[in-house]
């Protein structure tokens, strides 16, 4: 059975890479749009990983990551966080906030692929 | 007290050109009004030793009389027993002789009058009857003659002798009182003398004093103020009651200060703006850009199918030239966060061997293509250090790859020491070198050393400004050693363990 990841990122062009590079890569993509979205379905799906994109409009990827770590079934999911570069510190906040790793915008697609795979091991 | 007085001058609405000149002639008045008590002093102690001199000279006159009128009476006394005309002469000049005496008296005697009256008054009897004495004596009445100087003239000279000596007592106490008032008005002037001294001098202290505090209070606080708006606080304002031109400068000084403390808010939130501005912008600029690498890369990848050859290479000139986009933009970002003081240090463990390795293996493809020989030295086992290992290999990423950039053939060497509280790291290349005059100038912002060099290798100028920002928040410094034709060696410290948030003693 396919490994199945949920990726919370505002935008378009973003989540369609991740898509195009996950489901090549043999993996099944849920996506949100929102940090609100994510957390529903983070709570629904119960996906094997989580990757959480910080700059969000409304909730944000810290909060959202809090909320799904209090969810039982997901204290464990391997959550990736991905932080931009504008805001150094990001990554220490992420992690305090329960993120397993962190991917840091710009992201190279071979990157951040090595980084799922690292997490959940190939598919 | 004397504050009230301060405050007083200083509330006086007049120029200080007039309250000093008004000080200095109320200071020359009393100084002219001292000398005219002291002369008047003088004046009155010359008149009492005048006196006493004039009393000295009638004791001396009448005591003369004294001894003329005793002379007088010798002197008949010897005719009668000698009666020759020789004697008879004799007697008739010391006759005149005395009578020269009263008429000099008449001039000093002025306060015995009625005595000196009745002693001439006798004298002149006294003269007749000696007169007459000497006739009868000439005449051979020998004894008619001494019947009458016995009657007569011996009485009278004793009576002559009794007024002589009574103007003499009388002179002579004149004299002692006299003595006593001179010695009274001495005493008096002196103290009068003294007090006007003493109270001059210390009115004019006061005045000075009061005059001098009334400026120098308010100059200090102005300077104080000046000093604290030097500093750049501009909230303070002076308080000075002074109703001249002292008070005018510190109403404008206030009124600059106010104004100068706008217009810093006004720069601080234009430059808060511009940063957020930059900010913003380039965050703007990295998104699409983002997408059109990620894209890139996974057609490069063959994600979306097989890509032939020829678009392969132009995809990698892509991915290039987008990164370099991206590189020039982060610059630009850094930078406007800097300049925001919205950089902070990451601060956590790091290794400096991995720091080195990281950029090691990213450089190295970069110097292999210019056949450039990259090697590091590096101490076998490198204590741990604290400090925000991202910000330190982008600091070592930029003087490798500045060093790259600009050295044609040879090496570049990345080497660095560990010391007890701090690393040293050092980048030397076999490049062209760096003037002397441009050594300081490129960590500058937007400095490139040589402008001719800079048509032919791009950059912002912008990398090793950011990289000093990041080495002087880390709490060490960087600097270059070089000399034109021989290479350059980039070299900076970092404590072993720097502040957690930046926040570090002021560097010169």
């Amino acid at each position: 059975m396919k490994a199945r990841v949920l990726l919370v990122e505002d935008q378009e062009d973003n989540r369609r890479i991740v898509r195009d590079l996950l489901t090549s890569a043999g993996y099944e993509l849920i996506e949100a749009v929102t940090g609100e979205d994510g957390v529903r379905l983070a709570e629904a799906e119960h996906p094997d990983l989580i990757l959480m994109d910080i700059q969000l409009p409304g909730m944000d990827g810290y909060e959202a990551t809090r909320r799904i770590r209090q969810t039982p079934g997901l204290t464990t999911t391997p959550i990736i966080a991905v932080t931009s570069y504008a805001l150094s510190g990001d990554e220490m906040k992420a992690l305090a906030a329960g993120c397993t790793a962190y991917v840091a915008k710009p992201f190279s697609p071979r990157a951040l692929l090595a980084t799922v795979r690292a997490c959940l091991g190939s598919p | 007290m004397i504050d009230r007085i301060v405050r007083l001058v200083a509330r006086v609405p007049a120029t200080v050109h007039a309250k000093l000149l008004t000080a200095f002639l109320l200071i020359a008045v009393l100084l002219i009004a001292l000398g005219a008590v002291g002369l008047r002093a003088l004046i009155e102690v010359n008149r009492h030793a005048e006196e006493l001199v004039t009393l000295q000279r009638k004791i001396a006159a009448y005591r003369q009389l004294q001894h003329d009128t005793t002379g007088q009476l010798y002197s008949v006394a010897s005719a009668l027993i000698v009666p020759d005309e020789r004697t008879f002469e004799a007697t008739l000049r010391q006759l005149n002789q005395f009578g020269y005496d009263l008429d000099r008296l008449r001039f000093v005697a002025r306060d015995e009058l009625e005595l000196f009256g009745r002693a001439r008054a006798d004298y002149e009897r006294f003269i007749e009857v000696v007169t007459h004495v000497v006739e009868l004596l000439r005449g051979g009445r020998v004894a008619e003659g001494r019947e009458l100087q016995l009657s007569q003239a011996g009485p009278l000279a004793d009576r002559l002798e009794r007024l002589t000596n009574e103007l003499v007592n009388k002179a002579e106490a004149d004299m002692v009182v006299s003595v006593e008032s001179a010695q009274a008005a001495y005493v008096r002037s002196r103290w009068i003398v003294i007090g006007f001294a003493i109270g001059t001098i210390g009115l004019a202290l006061v005045l000075g004093y009061a005059i001098s505090w009334s400026l120098i209070g308010p100059v200090r606080q102005m300077e104080a103020r000046l000093a604290r708006i030097a500093a750049g606080d501009f909230a303070g304002r002076v308080a000075v009651a002074n109703r001249d031109e002292l008070g005018t400068l510190a109403a404008n000084l206030n009124r600059m200060s106010g104004e100068l403390g706008r217009l810093y808010e006004q720069l601080e939130a234009a430059s808060r703006h511009k940063s957020q501005f930059l900010a913003n912008m380039s965050h703007e600029l990295r998104t699409p850009l983002n997408a059109i690498l990620g894209y890139a890369e996974l057609i490069q990848d063959g994600i979306y199918g097989e890509v032939p050859e020829k678009i392969r290479d132009i995809l990698t000139r892509v991915q290039v030239g987008g990164r370099h986009l991206l590189g020039l933009i982060n610059d630009v970002l850094d930078l406007s966060k800097i300049e925001a003081g919205q950089l902070k240090l990451a601060v956590s463990d790091y290794s400096l061997r991995e720091v080195v390795h990281t950029v090691f293996t990213a450089m190295e493809p970069l110097a292999a293509e210019k056949s450039l020989n990259l090697t590091i030295a590096l101490p076998p086992e490198p204590p741990t250090g604290r400090g925000d290992e991202r910000r330190i290999t982008q600091v070592l990423l930029n003087l490798v790859g500045n060093a790259i950039k600009f050295t044609e053939a040879g090496e570049v060497r990345i080497e660095a020491v560990a010391r007890d509280n701090e690393f040293e790291v050092a980048v030397a290349d076999t490049g062209p070198g760096i003037a002397l005059a441009d050594q300081e100038r490129i960590f500058e912002e937007f400095h490139q050393a040589d402008s001719s060099t800079t048509k032919t290798k791009s950059g912002t100028g912008l990398g090793l400004a950011i990289a000093r920002r990041i080495v002087v928040l880390h709490g060490g410094r960087i600097w270059v050693e070089s000399e034109v034709g021989h290479g350059a060696t980039f070299r900076f410290t970092l404590p072993r363990r720097a502040h957690p948030d930046g926040a570090l003693p002021e560097t010169a």
